[in-house]
């Protein structure tokens, strides 16, 4: 069954990220934080989408703080993209950030794992990059 | 771009656009997925400065974002799943920390809000003393329907302990339907079961006959904002 979307990509760095897109671009496993396993998404929910976003660092200390020199963060292109904030099975959001909320880990709070804008209500995006896969 | 993003996109992707590529045939294509849950409640926690409130989301905190993110940005809200009765029930809960003052929060945080959480402090009398007054923004401001928990926070702090639990639950008997419990964040113990109690308490009222896209409709609001009332659809669902 899963002999078509083994031969688009046999091999390369992006087999990994493969494995991970079904053919009508859905994601195929759950999508769970990083540190503490808290469930974002079911397997199925989300489409991946290509969008170059600019997430804050999740590690430093006042990443968001935009009073001090240039954020500390990074520009991700890959994401999970769902148009209903009701899909998701478990996140956060934070106050505003310019017409900017971040997401995160409804559980732990790490973050941000994605990013939505209050100029397109039907968006959340949640990256790639920023969570587990299981 | 970076070819480590290229994944196949094979039916209809012959040329997503590359100005755009949010909008590429991969976001276009998708269908609207089978209604991922079966019920949508809104949960507000409301209570004085300092009890807890907060804390009552959070499992487990250290030096990460959310140490930035609670002193720069903050939470604003969250979605969260529990299962209940065979129902998948999704959870928008609104935290009000921040904006304790009585008359700051506004109306638009009560009118959807399906089960409101009142939370005191064990250990600080005058959090308690407050109550009154959180009950009369409640009974301004919210649905007669909405289910009311009071918690007394701050469990873990016993030998601190203030308000005895007789006297929390005096008050909670005056109030027709008010539930009541101690919990500590701190030790997450009894947080799960607050709000598990509380929306089966919720859904207890409910005629669960009704079905969950209608359901949902009216009593959601994509972005609730504080000082714009959200765009609720008319209130229909005020039943009976």
């Amino acid at each position: 069954m899963d002999k078509d979307e083994h031969s688009v990509d046999p091999e390369g760095s992006s087999a990994d990220r493969s494995g991970l897109v079904s053919e009508d671009g859905k994601n195929t496993k759950s999508v769970l934080c990083q540190r503490c396993g808290s469930k974002v998404l079911c397997p199925g929910m989300a489409v991946f989408s290509e969008k170059e976003l600019f997430l804050p660092s999740m590690k430093k200390k006042r990443a968001l703080s935009t009073s001090e020199g240039p954020m500390d963060g990074d520009n991700l292109t890959a994401h999970w993209l769902v148009d209903d904030m009701y899909t998701f099975e478990n996140v956060g959001f934070t106050n505003d950030v310019g017409r900017i909320k971040y997401l995160i880990c409804a559980d732990c709070e790490i973050g941000p794992i994605g990013w939505h804008c209050l100029d397109d209500k039907k968006s959340f995006y949640v990256a790639v990059e920023r969570v587990n896969h299981a | 771009m970076d070819p480590r993003y290229e994944v196949p996109r094979r039916a209809g992707a012959g040329g997503s656009s590359n100005s755009s590529p949010a909008l590429g045939a991969s976001s276009r294509r998708r269908k609207i997925p089978p209604r991922p849950a079966d019920f949508k409640l809104q949960i507000i926690i409301i209570g004085s400065r300092g009890v807890g409130k907060t804390s009552l989301m959070e499992r487990f905190t250290d030096d990460t974002f959310c140490e930035a993110c609670k002193s720069t940005v903050g939470v604003d809200f969250k979605i969260k799943t529990v299962d209940l009765r065979g129902k998948k029930i999704r959870l928008q809960i609104w935290d009000t920390a921040g904006q304790e003052r009585f008359n700051s929060i506004t109306s638009a945080y009560y009118r959807g809000a399906k089960g409101i959480v009142l939370v005191y402090d064990i250990t600080k009398q005058e959090t308690f003393e407050d109550l009154p007054k959180w009950m009369k923004m409640i009974d301004k401001y919210a649905s007669e329907e909405a289910e009311l928990l009071l918690v007394g926070n701050k469990l873990d702090c016993e030998t601190d302990r203030i308000v005895t639990k007789q006297q929390a639950e005096r008050f909670a008997s005056r109030i027709s339907g008010m539930r009541f419990c101690e919990a500590s964040a701190k030790d997450n113990f009894n947080v799960d079961e607050i709000f598990l109690k509380l929306v089966d308490d919720i859904l207890s009222k409910m005629p669960l006959e009704i079905p969950s896209r209608e359901l949902s409709n009216s009593i959601l609001s994509l972005q609730p904002e504080p000082e714009v009332p959200p765009e609720l659809p008319p209130p229909r669902m005020r039943c009976c």
